[in-house]
Order: C-alpha cells, then sequence, then structure tokens
C-alpha cells in the first residue's frame, strides 16, 4: 500500500471544470461593468492626501482659535465701551447735581 | 466580445490566465466545498475579481498566489456560511463503507470523504500541501497563519487520516474475512 501522503496527492489531484468554465468566465466579464480603478491607489498619493488632510485641520483648528480670540476682543471692548458711556453718563449728572447745589 | 485585459506585469492576457489556472482554482473550491455547482461558481467568482485586480499583480508567481489565496478563502467562507451539514470532526465522522485496504480508487474516495470531514483550516491545509504540494511556510502565507500552526495542524490531521483509514481497513479486511 502506498503511504498516505501518496494517497492524498493522487485523491487530491487537481480536477478540471467544465469545458466551457473559461468561455462563462470571459461571458461574465464582458456582461460585468467597467469598474473604474480608483485613482488613488499609490501609496505615496494616499500619504500626501493624509498629509494633506491633517494640515488643513491644523490650519483650521488654527484659523478658529484665532477667529475666537478675536470675537473675544471684540466683546471685551464693547463692554469697556459701554461701561465708558455709562460712566460719562454718571460723570455729567453728578457735575450736574454738584452745579445745582453751589448755586 | 470579453474585452481583453492584460497585466504587463503578469505577462498574460486575461483569458490565458483562465485557462491556465482554472483547474487549480475550481479544485481548491472542489476539494473544499465538495460541490461542483457551487465550486465552479465560486471559481468563476473568484476569476471575475482576478479580472478586477490585474493591474494591481506583479508576476505570474503573484497571480498565482493571489489566486490560490481569493480562492481558500472564498472557499472557507462559503464552507461556513453553507454549514449544510453540522461541522463534525474527523474523530465523529462516519467511516466510509466498502472499501478495501489495497490502494485502489474506493481508498481515493474514502480519502477524499475523511478530507472533506476535517475541520474547515485543517482541509484547507491538506488541499494546499497535497493538491498543490506546497511547502508549510508557503502555506501559511496564502492562509495568513503562523507556519507553526499550518505544521501542527498539518501533522495532527495526517495522524487522524491515518488512524481513521487504518480502521476503516479493519472494518473492510473484517468483511471480507466474514463473506469467507
Amino acid at each position: 500500500m502506498a503511504s498516505l501522503e501518496d494517497e492524498l496527492r493522487s485523491a487530491l489531484r487537481r480536477q478540471a471544470p467544465s469545458p466551457d468554465f473559461a468561455e462563462r468566465v470571459l461571458a461574465r466579464v464582458a456582461a460585468a461593468p467597467v469598474r473604474r480603478t480608483p485613482r488613488v491607489s499609490q501609496p505615496w498619493v494616499r500619504w500626501v492626501a493624509a498629509m494633506a488632510a491633517a494640515l488643513l485641520l491644523a490650519a483650521g483648528s488654527l484659523e478658529y482659535r484665532h477667529y475666537r480670540g478675536e470675537r473675544a476682543k471684540d466683546q471685551v471692548l464693547l463692554a469697556v465701551r459701554i461701561a465708558g458711556s455709562k460712566l460719562n453718563k454718571a460723570q455729567k449728572k453728578v457735575h450736574m447735581l454738584a452745579h445745582r447745589s453751589n448755586s | 466580445m470579453p474585452r481583453r485585459t492584460s497585466s504587463p506585469a503578469a505577462g498574460l492576457d486575461f483569458a490565458s490566465l483562465v485557462r491556465q489556472h482554472q483547474a487549480m482554482v475550481f479544485s481548491i473550491a472542489w476539494h473544499l466545498l465538495r460541490d461542483r455547482a457551487v465550486a465552479e461558481e465560486l471559481a468563476q467568482d473568484v476569476f471575475l475579481s482576478l479580472h478586477q485586480h490585474l493591474g494591481e499583480l506583479e508576476s505570474p508567481e503573484h497571480v498565482q498566489f493571489w489566486l490560490r489565496r481569493v480562492t481558500s478563502n472564498r472557499a472557507l467562507d462559503e464552507a461556513r456560511r453553507r454549514q449544510r451539514r453540522p461541522m463534525v470532526s474527523l474523530e465523529n465522522a462516519p467511516e466510509p463503507v466498502a472499501v478495501t485496504p489495497q490502494g485502489d480508487p474506493l481508498l481515493g474516495t474514502a480519502l477524499k470523504k475523511l478530507v472533506a470531514a476535517l475541520p474547515g483550516k485543517s482541509r484547507a491545509i491538506v488541499i494546499l500541501r497535497y493538491q498543490e504540494d506546497l511547502d508549510p511556510a508557503e502555506i501559511a502565507r496564502v492562509l495568513g497563519i503562523p507556519v507553526g500552526t499550518v505544521k501542527s495542524q498539518l501533522q495532527r490531521a495526517l495522524a487522524l487520516l491515518r488512524e481513521k483509514l487504518s480502521r476503516v481497513a479493519g472494518q473492510a479486511s473484517g468483511l471480507s474475512h466474514g463473506k469467507e
């Protein structure tokens, strides 16, 4: 009796598919819609895209922080202006009252 | 008329690749699934996929490696999905009947049944080893598992097949003695 390994080689030898197999595959390929090759296929292109995305994100984040800072500054200036005008009004009233009491 | 697609690196046009590798792809699927129609369908799907990825493959060896890997993985997935019969371990697999102990076609049939009863990964390892004549390192690359796992599962599968075959041979000789 041949060795088990030889028997396995014999039992598991390659089998041919049906005679029209290749023709059926080619017919299916012809009928299948054309698949566009993805534009981003090279690894370096993907790296560059990832780096560009990271840079954009960082720049956007910086810009947003700058915008928030500007807004805060505007709000502080507005508050100072409002407080200044209130102080002016109060000062005018005080002067007016002082003038009246003197006369 | 089918589109003629070729891969400069692979060196052959698609139709030639199909004719060259159809027996390999079909046989891996057939030995793993034991269903001719399903194996042919799966093999066709593998070649359609090859057609879509042909531009990415760099050499004839790369094409062959890609086909083995994709076919094995898809056939294993299909076997898992189908679950036509409950998974039985080799120890619990039914004995093939009426097998003569001498090397004859019936022994081959019995062996195919025993291999078909192996768990999926072990079955794929045995098929790639004895159908495709790959060494454990190549099998490990195709299936994406460690070489040590391939070696241990192969040894275990062979031991189980040997034990099962000797049991079958013993039964057959018992039957023939009973007839005398």
